[in-house]
């Protein structure tokens, strides 16, 4: 299999993200401008106009390319509306680093956005295709929750146990985005309030999900040899991998619901190409997809961070809090963050820009060196996955 | 009616919907409370088609035809019902299967199985509207009769009488809720004539004067009591009555398959249904009787269920409606891919790899497991058991009664299923947890019912 990747050819020197939120005044086409502008206005000398082809992810904030040229008005240049469930951003900004490095442009652009609270329903809502009415229709809470018993299960942990792991990622999370101007939520959440809330789906509460947000975030990359033209601080991509799932974790036996198989291949093959064989000593930082708090304890696992069965002792002894070995979330993730869909996997790397630059302010971590963003759609058993190593260095 | 040819029921079934309802004042109810009076009530997602889809599924494979399906709550007037409980049933294509509607239904489609050798299959449920009297005296089952194909009769059908007459004793307009009822001191004498003179007309038919069992069927409250004395009957059908409710079509059914559960072989049965006229059937038990019983009998039903409160029972009929979290209403099912799926939404037809032998849902062109295209054979998995990997118990799904419970289950022989779990224990599933696959409503969206298979716990016994 050629999954050679790209890996030391491609870097990013300019990036914007607005703050996730709620953004009652403006829709997805005023979001993408404030997230473009700040994007180019990061990269002294250069203008929209100087960008050869832009890749735009939404998950259902708008149709085809012109999401995004109709929104900044641009005038003769290919643009590319990409949707991959929730790893949409990750995979604009996969894209658009292939044709970079194709030699078919010199600079390029990928953005993402997603306006979900100009719906009036929890949580988030999808159109599906006409069908014959037999498919469970999975709230993401209710199928992300099904991690939980099975994991507790699997590792023989009591419902103690496992709540106040899951207590302790909500926690974290929360902890760090206070410490973030941008993030969605603020405010340090108390463990007992994290417990009281009210139930979703199965053990998880209010504060096991996600911020459903508005919000976008863009990335302008040119080949790595070129970097330097544009910035002193650029952050190059040492590996990429991207997984679709064949979805069989849910069509026959054998998937039991304690890991994610699209998240371990995915990133095994972005490891590799880093080389990096440690993952826990290597990386100063991991912007991870907690979608739910079960999420984040099984990629502990899954990103080789933790022995299997050992994750949830390592999350509550901090080993992932940002002063522990492997900073994850640093910026509030998903949980205090917000997730817009389609802009949450540049904001992911939008945070490793800020780090490895050391303009993270209030969170800043000592001279990482080399960060993960790891960004999955779907389902446990039916997933998309998404994982990338950057670091300060080309190689 | 006799020939030379012998005809009656070859193999029967009742269901009984595994929940009660014992009252009508609010408030909880206590599930160790001793219960003389109860009404049958069907699940939220049940409806006189699920209903019958569950005691016709026990009937067994290749059920005679013509397939007769009564109810007087059809889930469509223009549709036919039938056509989804036949493909349910994984019949083919070349049995025909007939609608009949209204309260004299269930006495019809017995008439036209054992005229022509067909199934009948009766399911209703009956909404009468809260403070009625009849509210707790209604109530909602199934019951299903193979009357033809080979094999030993269980019960020889010895003679039978039918009698009509135009009478405004119960009626409904299409879409009303609850039935609306005349004086029924005015209507009672006039159904008592007719049963008992059907009664008799079907007893000389049958060359009987008396019988060993006798079941009384009629709507009206002040009829059953005046029957069963003037017939002679020792009431064990009004025991069932009064633990089920009149449950509408399908009461001649249930009362009949009770009757059948308790005879004995060489003994008779009379069994009279009044409704815009009468219906009478003389019966005799033979051999074979005990062994044509499918799956638990009626009075084993009874005993197995669960009391709800009134509150749960009025969100179940839809006369309470709570809110929910906002959320979009479903998606309709559309009807070329229900069509194309035919065997997969109804009959619950996976496939088995003929490469590598795994079964996988749902039916698709490639193997999950192998990776092999279009090298599959149907498997029938609608009566395979499950173990649960996972589940949730959704609060932001949609639903009547939230929350929405929903498990990853491993079919026994391999298999595997994301499904929706329903008549939940109140202490709810665990991991490990035995279920089996049961035909409900998921949801009705934009006028289209939306049939599939849930999983339920498997009973303890």
């Amino acid at each position: 299999m050629a999954a050679r990747g790209i890996g030391g050819q491609v870097a990013i020197v300019g990036m914007g993200c607005t703050r996730f939120g709620d953004h009652w005044d403006k829709g997805a086409e005023e979001l993408l401008v404030d997230a473009v502008d700040e994007c180019v206005a990061s990269v002294p000398g250069v203008t929209l106009d100087d960008i050869d082809a832009f890749w735009v992810g939404t998950q259902g904030s708008g149709m085809a390319g012109m999401t995004l040229s109709e929104a900044l008005r641009i005038k003769n240049k290919p643009v590319t509306r990409v949707e991959n469930f929730c790893a949409t951003g990750s995979d604009a900004f996969r894209n658009a680093a292939y044709a970079l490095a194709s030699g078919a442009y010199d600079i390029v652009m990928a953005a993402g956005v997603e306006k979900l609270k100009d719906s009036k329903y929890s949580g988030l809502t999808a159109v599906w295709p006409p069908s014959d009415g037999t498919s469970v229709d999975w709230t993401a809470p209710g199928a992300f929750s099904l991690l939980a018993p099975a994991y507790k299960d699997r590792y023989g942990l009591s419902d103690d146990e496992l709540r106040a792991t899951l207590t302790h990622i909500a926690w974290k999370n929360h902890q760090n985005g206070a410490l973030n101007p941008r993030a969605q939520f603020r405010k340090p959440v108390p463990r007992e309030v994290i417990e009281s809330a009210p139930k979703v789906a199965g053990p998880l509460g209010v504060f096991d999900c996600s911020g459903v947000a508005d919000g976008s975030a863009a990335a302008i990359l040119v080949r790595a040899e070129d970097a330097y033209k544009y910035t002193d601080k650029p952050i190059f991509l040492r590996g990429m991998a991207f997984v679709s799932g064949a979805g069989d974790g849910m069509s026959h036996t054998g998937y039991d619901f304690t890991t994610f198989p699209e998240v371990v291949e995915s990133v095994r093959r972005a490891y590799e190409q880093a080389g990096i064989t440690d993952p826990r000593k290597e990386l100063a930082l991991a912007e991870v997809h907690d979608c739910f708090t079960p999420t984040e304890l099984v990629l502990m696992e899954d990103l080789g961070f933790s022995e299997r069965g050992q994750g949830w002792r390592d999350v509550q002894d901090g080993v992932f809090d940002r002063d522990g070995e492997v900073a994850v979330n640093p910026d509030g993730g998903l949980k205090s963050f917000g997730h817009p869909i389609g802009a949450t996997g540049l904001r992911m790397l939008f945070e490793c820009w800020l780090q490895l630059r050391g303009e993270a302010g209030e969170r800043q971590l000592e001279d990482p060196q080399l960060a993960l963003t790891q960004n999955l759609g779907g389902q446990p058993g039916a997933c998309v996955s998404f994982a990338c190593v950057v670091g300060k260095e080309p190689k | 009616m006799s020939d030379t040819n012998p005809t009656g029921i070859r193999a029967y079934a009742a269901q009984i919907p595994r929940h009660l309802l014992a009252t009508t004042k609010f408030g909880p109810v206590d599930p160790e409370a001793p219960v003389r009076r109860a009404r049958a009530v069907a699940n939220h997602d049940e409806d006189s088609l699920t209903l019958a889809v569950e005691a016709a599924g026990r009937l067994g494979d290749e059920l005679p035809g013509p397939l007769v399906f009564a109810t007087s709550e059809p889930p469509y007037l223009d549709k036919s019902s039938a056509a989804t409980l036949h493909a349910a049933l994984e019949l083919p294509d070349a049995v025909p299967a007939l609608d009949l509607a209204g309260l004299r239904s269930g006495a019809a489609a017995l008439r036209t199985a054992l005229a022509t050798g067909g199934t009948a299959v009766i399911g209703d449920v009956r909404t009468p509207a809260p403070g009625a009297p009849e509210e707790l005296g209604n109530g909602d089952a199934a019951a299903a009769f193979a009357c033809g194909g080979d094999g030993p009769l269980a019960a020889t059908l010895l003679g039978g009488a039918g009698m009509t007459r135009e009478l405004l004793e119960r009626w409904r307009l299409p879409g009303e809720r609850h039935p609306n009822v005349w004086d029924e001191r005015f209507t009672a004498e006039e159904l008592l004539e007719l049963l008992r003179a059907t009664a008799a007309a079907a007893l000389a038919d049958a060359g009987l004067e008396q019988v060993d069992h006798v079941v009384v069927a009629c709507a009206n409250q002040r009829v059953g009591k005046p029957a069963r004395k003037a017939l002679g009957a020792a009431g064990a059908d009004a025991e069932v009555e009064a633990l089920v409710g009149h449950a509408g079509a399908a009461h001649v059914g249930v009362l009949l398959a009770d009757a059948l559960d308790r005879a004995k072989p060489g003994e008779t049965i009379l069994v009279v249904s009044a409704a815009d006229g009468a219906d009478a059937f003389v019966l005799r038990a033979e051999e074979g009787v005990a062994a044509a019983r499918r799956g638990p009998s009626v009075r084993d039903q009874l005993a197995a269920r669960t009391p709800i409160s009134y509150d749960r029972y009025l969100r179940w009929r839809g006369i309470l409606e709570i809110k929910g979290a906002p959320r979009p209403d479903p998606q309709a099912p559309a009807s070329p891919p229900m069509l194309r799926r035919s065997d997969w939404k109804y009959g619950l037809v996976g496939e088995r790899c003929r490469a590598c032998g795994v079964i996988s849902t749902p039916p698709g062109r490639v193997c999950p497991s192998c990776g092999k295209h279009d090298e599959f054979e149907p498997v029938s998995l609608r009566r395979t058991p499950g173990t649960v990997v996972s589940f949730t118990a959704d609060h932001l799904a949609p639903s009547v009664d939230p929350p929405v419970v929903l498990a990853v289950v491993d079919l026994d022989g391999g298999g595997r299923r994301s499904v929706e779990v329903t008549d939940l224990p109140a202490e709810g599933i665990a991991v490990g947890a035995r279920v089996v696959p049961t035909f409900r409503r998921l949801f009705t969206s934009e006028g289209v019912h939306n049939y599939f298979w849930k999983v339920r716990p498997v009973e303890a016994s």
